[in-house]
């Protein structure tokens, strides 16, 4: 199957805005991250939050093909 | 009205998006882009969002906040892009049939909005530039690092170089 990658911020630098792969079916989100981590080792520093289809998922989330999986570094902050 | 904007963030729409006949207090809050952060001086922000789930998560929110406390209506507008210092990034405005639930509402908004809208920001100080994220802390601006992650190779060059 195929899905779509979509990164922000300081992610968005190390890895372009926007990517795709193909993965095996039963793949999850963590495993897609943990290939990427793979590819790129800096990666595992960063604190990473998912949404798929613009919604927040867990790493445990179950992807389909043509789904757009973001992903993100901690949101903005401020007191 | 919840809508990420490249445009100044102009107070009385977000009053004029809670206007209600049955509401005796319009509560608003301003987030704006302060001269000063950690020590750094500050020249602007600059904010990147995922701008439909951006605006898909502040109506959550909205949504849930309505749940908690018996409100009439809540616009909320966050910008992106460059905010020079002293302009708002972030503005919140709630009206309700008495104060206390529109000030309490604002208040958990705002925070809330913080934690889960999908928008990043970009500090540019004299010396340099850093993202900035919730459960980061304070970038050590010595690296470029921040206090629970990095910000990447090219972020930390950059901290350096400039």
């Amino acid at each position: 199957m195929r899905v779509r990658l979509r990164f922000f911020a300081a992610l968005r630098e190390q890895m372009g805005a926007r990517g795709e792969r193909i993965l095996k079916s039963g793949a999850t989100v963590e495993t897609l991250w943990r290939s990427l981590v793979a590819e790129r080792p800096e990666l595992a520093a960063v604190p990473v939050r998912f949404a798929v289809n613009e919604a927040y998922v867990e790493g445990s989330h179950r992807l389909a093909d043509g789904d757009e999986v973001a992903f993100f570094p901690p949101v903005s902050g401020g007191r | 009205m919840f809508r990420v904007t490249r445009r100044p963030i102009v107070v009385a729409t977000l009053l004029r998006a809670v206007r209600d006949p049955a509401a005796g207090a319009a509560v608003t809050f301003l987030g704006t882009t302060r001269n000063e952060n950690a020590g750094r001086r500050v020249v602007r922000l600059e904010y990147e969002a995922f701008h439909r789930m951006a605006e898909r998560e502040m109506k959550a929110l909205a949504a849930t906040a309505a749940r908690r406390w018996a409100l009439r209506r809540v616009a909320m507008v966050h910008r992106i892009g460059v905010v020079p210092v002293g302009e708002a990034s972030v503005g919140i405005a709630v009206s309700s049939a008495h104060r206390a639930e529109a000030f309490a509402a604002c208040h958990w908004l705002i925070d809330r909005l913080k934690e889960i809208v999908p928008i990043w920001k970009r500090e540019h100080f004299r010396g340099g530039q850093v993202w900035i994220g919730a459960q980061q802390g304070t970038p050590d601006t010595s690296t470029g690092r921040v206090a629970s992650g990095r910000t990447g190779t090219r972020g930390r060059r950059r901290a350096v170089d400039r």
